[in-house]
């Protein structure tokens, strides 16, 4: 049978392409996300809500003139309760919202019904969750601003450290708390439900690393487990940056730490997404709801 | 480079039999699972294993328009997808554009247009142009190729005046026509067609198979499957008949209907049917095969017999269907059609 078509496509394969196709992910989630304008209402006052809880908590447990106050300061070494407490919940609110979004940026996809047609395409897999990552870590920057701005205009919390210092230990969290998401999004594509996982590992969060109360003061077993989670690092390198004007060679430990979890939860992120890619070809999960 | 656009030999698709395939057959063949579970305090029940294709053999030539017709869950987009590297087979081998679908998947994509059934394949919050820049970007097209070719499908797919609006807003003839524009993005040799029409108006449907002929003209290999006899027989060169899995006939679609050239298909319309009547009916010597089924209408049933002498049946069917209460309401002797061609090899109608 004649034919007048070649029989190569138009797509040139080549890292600049994956590049590109990279980049248009990225560029297609962002404007999603532009056209769903609840999210500027989210922007603006998820920063105050969650850590107002804790506040008002402290300010009531402090007393009527806030003697109590002098016990916390000596316990964690911090001036600024309110700072202290909003470190810990931002990074709490990060975790959470990352394993929300990245966590289940696939089966948003597939409950969509536009995974399998992504899937079909020649472009490298694992873009379709690091291009999601792009304008979900520009968010989380600017919920991170936000949160600092209200919190500055609003309870008068100014730094007493680097700027530079916390925007490092911000750097140095990425690779962890974001390849914890990627794990979890190979995960909930195969399990199609993970909830469970997400209240869990918040809970682990909200418990062990001390998001409003010195590590230190847990039990010794509670603290060896507290040790081998990330975001006790980030919280301690955060609260120590912003608020104690520690020095880089104060905060190595702490970014050591970070960098080493970081190695491991985007290594394992990596080996699940592919072990879910190849299940998904043998039981065909990837298009069932 | 292979004389064929597809080629597949002893294609064998099976699925656990508690996984919701959505293509699952319907008379699957229950066979026993390969592992049981090592862990001792917990037994695990067999897993029944649902084969969804069963050994299907294809060879699609370059140019052609081939037909998958079958009916729900006979195992066509199972095909489908194994050939688009959706999913591997459990055995067999498949090759598209002379490229092995489980080893070369990456260039397998590459040779491929595929349209899945169902609508939902593009972004409903982006618009028509915005969605086809973005698969021109995963297909790995150039950037200033991908602009004329995005261009040049929305003014052939008639999306010019509304192809800034967010597909949302859109007929679903138009996202449909978005979905294939998507898919001949890359220009590739080969489109996999998985029920095109499905959910269309007739004009779109129609306005639809008539870019099919026309993409076949322009050298594309097109694979298409359908449950839609009319759109078998009028756009493929030729059809495979697959049912629970199998290919169980493959010709061009006059030779599928010259099998059953000496039949005459005899079409009635009853009101009051009742099954006694089609197990009476199927008794008699000159009626090879029947299939009653109910139209939209209340109490109206469409009854197709095969026979090979329809002059000794006919008072016998007046006599036997005018009793109890049911009517015979109309009767044509008809020429026989892909969906009987179907009925005499599988004794259902395809859209059972």
């Amino acid at each position: 049978m004649e034919t007048t078509l070649s029989p190569q496509s138009l797509g040139k394969p080549g890292f600049r392409s994956d590049l590109r196709a990279f980049w248009a992910i990225a560029r297609r989630e962002w404007t999603i996300f532009k056209r769903y304008p609840s999210w500027i209402i989210a922007l603006l006052i998820w920063p105050l809500i969650f850590p107002m809880m804790y506040i008002l908590t402290a300010r009531a447990l402090s007393g009527i003139d806030g003697s109590g106050l002098s016990v916390f300061t000596q316990t964690t070494g911090a001036n600024n309760f309110i700072g202290y407490i909003v470190v810990g919940t931002t990074v709490w609110m990060w975790q959470n919202i990352v394993l929300w979004d990245v966590g289940f940026a696939l089966r948003n996809e597939q409950m969509r019904g536009t995974l399998e047609s992504n899937w079909l395409s020649p472009t490298w897999r694992f873009s379709y969750l690091l291009g999601h990552t792009g304008p979900q870590i520009i968010t989380m920057t600017m919920f991170i601003l936000i949160t600092a701005i209200e919190f500055g205009l609003f309870f008068g919390v100014r730094l007493n450290g680097s700027p530079w210092l916390a925007l490092l230990v911000m750097l140095a969290s990425i690779p962890a708390i974001y390849g914890l998401g990627f794990a979890f999004a190979s995960i909930v594509i195969t399990a199609k439900e993970a909830h469970t996982f997400v209240f869990l590992v918040r809970g682990l969060v909200m418990i062990f690393c001390g998001i409003t109360f010195p590590v230190s003061l847990l039990p010794g077993w509670m603290q060896t487990i507290a040790q081998w989670l990330p975001q006790t690092y980030m919280i301690h390198g955060m609260r120590a940056a912003a608020f104690a004007n520690a020095s880089l060679a104060e905060l190595w430990p702490d970014l050591q730490a970070l960098l080493l979890f970081g190695a491991f939860w985007l290594t394992l992120g990596y080996l699940l997404f592919r072990w879910m890619e190849r299940r998904a070809r043998r039981t065909g999960s990837i298009g069932q709801y | 480079m292979s004389d064929f656009a597809i080629e597949a030999h002893q294609l064998v698709k099976k699925f656990p039999a508690r996984l919701g395939t959505g293509d699952k057959p319907t008379e699957s063949t229950p066979t026993q699972p390969k592992k049981r579970s090592l862990w001792p305090f917990r037994k695990k029940e067999p897993k029944a294993l649902f084969t969804a294709v069963n050994g299907v053999d294809l060879q699609i030539e370059r140019g052609e328009i081939f037909g998958l017709l079958g009916p729900n869950g006979a195992g066509k987009s199972t095909t489908i997808r194994m050939l688009c590297t959706l999913l591997e087979p459990t055995s067999g081998t498949a090759r598209v554009n002379g490229f092995d679908v489980v080893e070369q998947a990456n260039e397998v994509r590459r040779s491929l247009g595929t349209l899945l059934a169902g609508e939902r394949s593009i972004y409903w919050k982006l618009t028509g142009r915005e969605n086809l820049e973005y698969f021109a970007a995963l297909y790995h097209i150039p950037q200033a190729i991908a602009k004329k070719r995005v261009d040049e499908l929305i003014e052939r797919m008639e999306l010019k005046d509304r192809a800034n609006e967010l597909v949302e807003k859109y007929s679903t003839g138009m996202r449909q026509r978005v979905a294939i524009a998507k898919a001949l993005l890359a220009r590739p040799p080969i489109l996999l067609l998985d029920e095109p029409t499905l959910g269309l108006d007739p004009q779109a449907a129609r306005n639809l198979r008539e870019l099919i002929a026309q993409l076949k003209q322009e050298g594309h290999t097109i694979l298409l499957t359908t449950h839609y006899m009319e759109e078998a027989d009028q756009l493929s060169d030729r059809i495979g008949i697959i049912d629970t899995g199998k290919v169980i006939a493959l010709d061009t679609p006059e030779g599928l209907k010259r099998r059953i050239d000496q039949k005459e298909v005899i079409r009635l319309e009853v009101t009051g049917w009742q099954e006694y009547i089609g197990e009476k009916l199927r008794g008699l010597a000159e009626v090879s095969s029947l299939v009653a089924r109910k139209q939209d209408e209340a109490d109206l049933w469409e009854v197709n017999l095969q026979s090979n002498n329809s002059r000794a049946v006919l008072p016998k069917l007046v006599e036997s269907i005018s009793q109890n209460g049911t009517r015979l309401v109309n009767m044509n002797i008809v020429k026989p059609s892909l969906e009987d061609v179907f009925i005499h090899l599988t004794g259902k109608a395809l859209r059972d």
